[in-house]
């Protein structure tokens, strides 16, 4: 199981807040490909992070089950 | 004045003290907008018993400020923000000095008034000035108070700070867009705890207590509580110094040219002229003109080619912030005559009613 949290904008896309997906063997990549087409981010931008810690935005790694996921877009308002 | 009378509570706290409370009135804490933030940041940092404050923002209390802003009464509605902020200061805590700029932050402006402080506080709403604020804290070398807001959740970081990661090593998409609150929404509680807490990192440093948010990025939800913390790290991708940041914010200043919402009103069926809308095709109102076309701002490099560089073309987004950095980028592609529609589809909702829809 890997779970991928989403805020701000990017939760009004996916419209939720956190969802689990069964996966093995899936690299960081592939799975933010998969949510690309999913849910069309298309212009929204946001910083990836996997188990709290915010990482370059081409790195590749092989997930491993029960890594966190998290999208995280800046916010605007004050 | 019985100074120690006045923070004695504050004072009796062994991480403060006599010492911590020299620190604060020696520290000049610079806090950039003067809106729902600051409404929390500025009451708190002059209570607390800092020094000097300067406040800058160029804007008016409206009416639809008061539920979050809330600083401000209803009778100062038409007043400067930074003039009647500095007034309740002034009344909370006589002892302290505050410094009223009404000016809007520009690359012109930014780095003589940076100068001038300690600790620079982002208490505003967009993007553009945010990469503005940490442009300017990197050229002299200030720490930035990161706070901002999307609907019930908020942002807090310090960038920049004992020479950890700043702003765009978090975000380095710097074309990136996220709604403010007049385009979003927002209630008054968020926008007061997410000050708060940047109040609470602007103590901790001058004090030297506690863990400062360095290299961290906390995302607080209101609705539920949770609370993340995200680490993250310096990245060398970028260079800014004065020549860059110079080089950098001249442009955008010197050469983007606006045009009135109310001036648009004669050209709207002028055929020789595109309106082109750089938001996202989920933003609204949508604008329907009969020689219109949408890129949102993100993919406007890759798809540039589809516009006429030499056509007249007025650009559009929200609230007039994007538009202009739209303006740049198509000048930079030899773009002869583009112009950006100050205050965007907000104000040009008003002028056309029978062309919007939601």
């Amino acid at each position: 199981m890997i779970e991928i949290k989403y805020f701000g904008a990017v939760a009004e896309k996916t419209k939720c807040e956190f969802e689990k997906i069964v996966s093995s063997e899936i690299s960081l990549q592939e799975l933010l490909q998969d949510l690309e087409e999913k849910y069309h981010f298309n212009s929204l931008s946001f910083s990836v992070a996997v188990n709290q810690k915010i990482v370059p935005k081409a790195t590749d790694f092989t997930l491993k089950t029960s890594d966190i996921v998290a999208l995280l877009p800046p916010f605007a308002g004050g | 004045m019985n100074t120690s009378e006045r923070y004695n509570r504050q004072i009796i706290l062994p991480e403060i003290g006599e010492v911590g409370q020299y620190k604060l009135l020696k520290a000049k804490v610079l806090v950039i907008g003067a809106g729902g933030l600051a409404s929390s940041i500025l009451p708190y940092l002059a209570a607390a018993g800092v020094g000097e404050i300067g406040i800058v923002d160029d804007d008016v209390i409206e009416i639809s400020n008061l539920h979050r802003q809330v600083i401000y009464k209803s009778s100062a509605v038409g007043k400067y923000k930074v003039d009647e902020s500095k007034l309740m200061i002034s009344e909370l805590n006589p002892l302290i000095k505050v410094n009223a700029i009404s000016e809007k932050l520009s690359g012109k402006n930014a780095i003589s008034l940076f100068k001038k402080y300690d600790i620079i506080v982002d208490a505003t709403d967009n993007i553009f000035i945010k990469y503005l604020i940490n442009d300017a804290c990197l050229v002299t070398d200030k720490p930035m108070v990161y706070g901002s807001i999307f609907r019930f959740q908020g942002q807090v970081s310090v960038f920049n700070y004992q020479n950890g990661p700043t702003y765009r090593c978090l975000f380095p998409d710097e074309n990136t867009q996220s709604l403010n609150c007049e385009d979003a929404g927002v209630i008054g509680i968020s926008v007061g705890i997410i000050g708060m807490l940047q109040a609470n990192e602007v103590i901790k440093m001058i004090l030297g207590i506690g863990e400062v948010m360095n290299g961290k990025i906390l995302v607080y939800n209101i609705l539920n509580n949770e609370q993340q913390k995200y680490d993250f790290e310096k990245s060398t991708n970028f260079v800014m110094d004065k020549e860059v940041f110079e080089e950098k914010y001249k442009e955008v200043e010197n050469q983007v040219e606006e045009i009135s919402a109310s001036a648009i009103l004669n050209e709207i069926d002028n055929h020789e002229v595109l309106f082109l809308d750089v938001r996202n095709n989920d933003e609204v109102p949508k604008i329907n003109f009969k020689n219109g076309i949408q890129i949102p701002l993100m993919n406007l490099e890759n798809e540039f080619k589809k516009l006429n560089p030499n056509q007249t073309i007025y650009v559009y987004c929200q609230s007039g912030i994007r538009s202009k950095i739209a303006v740049e980028l198509l000048q930079k592609k030899e773009f002869k005559n583009v112009k950006s529609i100050a205050g965007g589809a907000l104000a040009m909702k008003q002028l056309l009613k029978e062309k919007v829809s939601n």
